[in-house]
């Protein structure tokens, strides 16, 4: 018993000994971009971390997205990477481009961290050749928001938004439009985030499988547009012409609702007198397709690792991201909501939200992710993005579908033949 | 004789009316941002013209966010030490080149002409890798290195110099200056008034300059002012309150810097009336 | 004696001339040396990654080395970007330089009232923010916005113009929006310039009978010639390479509509899959137009 004793005594010596050693150069830099959302969640991961290791240093800057991204390709193009953070934020929509990219810069940890539990749509983003070389941040999960005072004005409510079709929400859009006058939703013109959406909805991309790009024999992609455009052309949909107006569409309550990732639920409850007038649900699938769902994604992020810099010191501190108290603890403050399942027993997941009259929605949007299907995304996401969207402009506009389609395959083939 | 003084008036009417009209139409954004650190942001998006009460609230989220001070401070270091440094370089080149010229100066000045039309975003990564290896990453000096000596300044002061009178340079030459005197006690004090624009321009381009900071600058230790307020753009939910407090705080030292070396501008007309 | 021949013989050399050249090298070095390391030698690099491709850290050279180059030929985007420039050049340089000469000399006049409020208030636009001047303009000119609301009423529209997202407005919206922040900034320039010019002359012409548009074309703008060459090549090249109003007013959009060619390099270096030897190669056919537009002002405008 003794021996056992001072064994064990001699252990945690070692084992304390090896902690300080380490902690002598125990330093952590990240680079994210948003103090009430991003930063504040690395701010509670931080203090949980230097309640156990409290010789850690933890320095989090405030880099905006692009800037990130201008500073790891001018680093990396000069061959000089010290100067990059051991962990920095990625739209998970580039993820895959710079990974691709830059691979001497971002780290594999593929077996470094346990990834069960998370969602698997979400994980996608930030894997290249079955490698990881991310953990996820927040959720990018769709959702559909409305305003239950507009339904109800046209006899609807919120279930009957929920677990639709695209040709049921355009029956009650048109049946709202001539009730109330309301257009369902808005977007920003010239952006494809909805088509997307109603794409991934389908765990359809702009890619095949092979990486080429897949618009003119995408029956999904077709059939989306002409969605679209019917939706813009009755007034459905109503298309504005920057962000900002997008979100006073929302806020002064021009619109029924929206369809968008989980994050624009900050900028409606930012809104406080319109609380208790929202509802939540998922969103209308593609009739007609074989892998249609009802869940889709836009958006979100991960974190990523800079190679060369102590990657185990920094996976020990992201353990925070497999932790319920973590999540249930930024929830409230920052509303990132987990793609990791387990976090929806949080008491503030499980909670109902005043706003949205009492409703789980947190806990619902979880159960919303594991359901989202993957879709790929590539080096070439926002070359094809931008090739659709000058597509789908000049479709609303009368141009012919299956011509403006070719045309953005071949600015992408182009892009693609550097 | 009636109708030629009723014309006049006319004419200062319409003059004053068109200048008011123009001054009108080039306040309002800066009125707009000014009135808009006064509102929320649903206030902001919903086109309120006149002011709210939500000032010291933005404020307050302003500073709390960001470190304000800090970013003011490496402002107005590295701006006023480009426009002392830049205006130095610059104009004595300029004047070199157009009171010394020759065939050989001449031909070196449309070289350097040459270097203003390469669009920047071409040589940020060469010029990143040139400063990642002279180790002037994160330095104040890497931050105003290259623009210095701008072409265009050195044009500037150049076809400036064309006005400054050779017989003065000659008299002085008499007088026993030699040529760097010459610069420095004739030249300098006769172009205040180009000086006083150079700075101004010189100092709102590099307190606006933003592209190569926030590539060269890597540490939020050295965040400049629009650095601070583009931060404040960033997220899923934009405070445009804050935005436009921040807005109106980052525009406001170039405005000063105006009032200030517009005086020299004034004062010069004084001095060729007597 | 013998000795007194290489004295005098340096003597020579160093003549009056001589020693007054020197000085004006000695001068223009310090600033040469600056731009040869700091824009000639990254220029020269970017060159040399004109003529590569691959990605940003593995570049080899194309074969045939040109092309990236040709593939310009074909991009329709880079069409596109180059006739967009080249239509904000074409309109909004003239205007803008008009403007800024005409508001110059009304605030040249010792006898205007608020002189200085005026010529604050001119300026103030190229004081503002980016994202001030962006947030302001989009605001303006959104569909239910105040210039819509403005021309309505008035009668001068029967219907509002979407005015940022039909190709045609979008356009006339930037040109708006960098003659409103320009103006002032060379106005700075000619009014600098005027000070220049003595009074008297002005007051002989008025005697002589000039009226105000007279003394304009006939003393001002003759005698601020240099300073004219100088705002005009730098607006030139500034449109050229015209990068934020793109980026901030209109995105570029809509359907690449009004994406300038800095936009489009930023574009592909940056927010797509890089390919830097393609931007690079992008960047020189700007310089070679910039300097062939430049190279002709100086033609016309430059003599001595």
């Amino acid at each position: 018993m003794k021996k056992l004793v001072s064994l064990f005594l001699i252990l945690t010596m070692i084992l304390s000994c090896t902690a300080a050693l380490a902690a002598e150069d125990g330093k952590i830099t990240i680079w994210t971009w948003d103090p009430n959302f991003n930063i504040a969640a690395m701010n509670v991961a931080k203090e949980m971390y230097n309640k156990d290791h409290p010789d850690v240093e933890i320095i989090i800057e405030e880099v905006l997205s692009e800037d990130v991204e201008t500073r790891v390709i001018t680093a990396a193009s000069a061959g000089d990477i010290s100067n990059l953070p051991d962990i920095m934020l990625i739209q998970d929509n580039s993820a895959q481009k710079f990974i691709l990219s830059y691979p001497e810069v971002y780290a594999d940890i593929t077996g470094k961290y346990d990834f069960t539990d998370f969602a698997e749509g979400k994980l996608a983003y930030s894997i290249v050749d079955g490698k990881n070389y991310g953990v996820p941040f927040d959720a990018g999960t769709t959702v559909g928001t409305y305003r239950t005072d507009y339904l109800e004005a046209a006899g609807y409510t919120i279930d009957d938004m929920t677990d639709i079709d695209w040709d049921r929400f355009l029956e009650i859009g048109r049946d709202v439009k001539a009730k109330t006058g309301m257009p369902m939703l808005s977007a920003q013109a010239g952006a494809v985030d909805t088509v997307l959406i109603m794409m991934q909805s389908c765990g359809a991309s702009m890619f095949n499988e092979d990486g080429s790009v897949n618009f003119t024999n995408s029956d999904v992609c077709k059939t989306v547009l002409e969605y679209y455009k019917t939706m813009v052309q009755e007034g459905i949909l109503i298309e504005v012409n920057t962000w900002d107006e997008y979100c006073g569409t929302l806020s002064n309550g021009s619109v029924v609702g929206t369809i968008n990732g989980c994050w624009i639920l900050g900028t409606i409850m930012g809104v406080e007198d319109q609380s208790g007038k929202w509802a939540l649900t998922n969103i209308p699938k593609l009739p007609g397709i074989e892998t249609a769902t009802n869940y889709s994604n836009n958006g979100g992020s991960s974190w990523v690792f800079t190679n060369g810099t102590d990657i185990d010191l920094a996976l020990d501190f992201m353990q925070a991201y497999r932790n319920v108290d973590f999540y249930n603890e930024i929830l409230p403050t920052t509303s990132a909501i987990a793609t990791w399942a387990p976090a929806k027993e949080g008491s503030n997941y499980t909670a109902g939200n005043d706003f949205y009259s009492g409703d789980a929605i947190f806990a619902k949007i979880v159960d919303y992710t594991a359901k989202v299907p993957a879709n790929q995304t590539g080096a070439f996401y926002y070359d094809a993005r931008e090739a659709l969207g000058t597509a789908l402009t000049n479709y609303i506009n009368g141009a012919d579908l299956e011509s403006e389609l070719a045309n953005a395959e071949d600015t992408v083939n182009f892009a693609m033949g550097f | 004789m009636r109708e030629g003084a009723f014309s006049k008036h006319a004419s200062r009417f319409v003059m004053y009316a068109f200048l008011i009209f123009v001054s009108l139409m080039s306040v309002f954004p800066l009125y707009w941002a000014f009135i808009s650190a006064f509102n929320n942001t649903q206030q902001i998006l919903g086109g309120r013209m006149i002011p709210s009460t939500h000032l010291i609230e933005n404020l307050t989220n302003l500073f709390a966010q960001q470190d304000v001070w800090r970013a003011m401070k490496n402002s107005f270091a590295t701006s006023l030490l480009q426009v002392v440094l830049s205006l130095a370089v610059s104009s004595i080149a300029g004047y070199g080149f157009e009171i010394y010229h020759d065939k050989y100066k001449d031909g070196v000045m449309s070289v350097i002409m040459l270097a203003m039309m390469v669009p920047f975003v071409a040589v940020l990564v060469p010029l990143f890798q040139l400063f990642s290896k002279l180790g002037l990453l994160n330095s104040w000096i890497g931050f105003f290195l290259p623009s210095l000596a701008t072409p265009f300044l050195i044009m500037y002061f150049r076809n400036s110099a064309r006005s400054f009178p050779k017989d003065t340079i000659e008299a002085a030459r008499i007088d026993g200056l030699n040529e760097f005197q010459i610069f420095v006690k004739m030249f300098v004090p006769m172009m205040k008034p180009t000086y006083a624009s150079a700075a101004t321009i010189t100092f709102m381009n590099a307190w606006n300059s933003y592209l190569w900071p926030k590539v060269i600058m890597q540490t939020s230790e050295a965040t400049t002012m629009p650095m601070l307020v583009s931060n404040l753009m960033a997220g899923y939910v934009i405070d445009y309150g804050v935005v436009m407090a921040g807005v109106t705080l980052c525009s406001l030292p170039t405005i000063i810097i105006f009032f200030l070396l517009q005086k020299s501008f004034t004062n010069a007309v004084a001095g060729a009336v007597k | 004696m013998t000795q007194a021949t290489p004295a005098s013989k340096k003597k020579r050399f160093w003549t009056m001339e001589r020693k007054q050249s020197a000085a004006g090298w000695c001068f223009l070095t310090p600033a040469a040396l600056l731009i040869v390391i700091f824009s000639f030698w990254p220029m020269i690099q970017a060159f040399l990654t004109s003529l590569k491709r691959g990605l940003p850290t593995r570049l080899t050279y194309c074969e045939p080395l040109w092309r990236n180059y040709e593939r310009m030929l074909s991009d329709k985007v880079f069409i596109q970007s180059v006739t967009n420039t080249f239509t904000y050049l074409i309109i909004q340089v003239p205007i803008m330089l008009v403007l800024a000469i005409i508001f110059a000399s009304l605030l040249n006049n010792k006898d205007l009232k608020f002189r200085g409020l005026f010529r604050t208030c001119i300026f103030l636009p190229c004081a503002t923010g980016l994202v001030a001047y962006s947030m302001i303009f989009r605001t303006l000119f959104t569909y239910d916005g105040m210039v819509n609301a403005v021309l309505l009423g008035s009668g001068i529209l029967s219907e509002p113009i979407n005015w940022l997202n039909e190709p045609f407005y979008a356009k006339v919206v930037i040109i708006i929006g960098l003659i409103w922040r320009w103006t002032g900034y060379n106005m700075v320039f000619f009014l600098s310039g005027m000070q220049g010019i003595e009074y008297s002359i002005y007051e002989a012409a008025r005697i002589d009978g000039a009226n105000q548009f007279q003394q304009l074309t006939k003393i001002t703008i003759p005698l601020l010639r240099p300073i004219i060459l100088v705002t005009s090549i730098m607006s030139i090249n500034g449109t050229l390479q015209l990068f934020d109003e793109s980026v901030n007013l209109t995105r570029g959009g809509p359907a690449n509509m009004t994406i300038t060619m800095s936009h489009y390099i930023y574009n592909t270096m940056f927010t797509k899959n890089p390919n830097f030897g393609y931007a690079a190669a992008m960047s020189f056919v700007i310089l070679i137009m910039v300097a062939v537009l430049s190279a002709i002002q100086m033609k016309v405008g430059d003599k001595r």
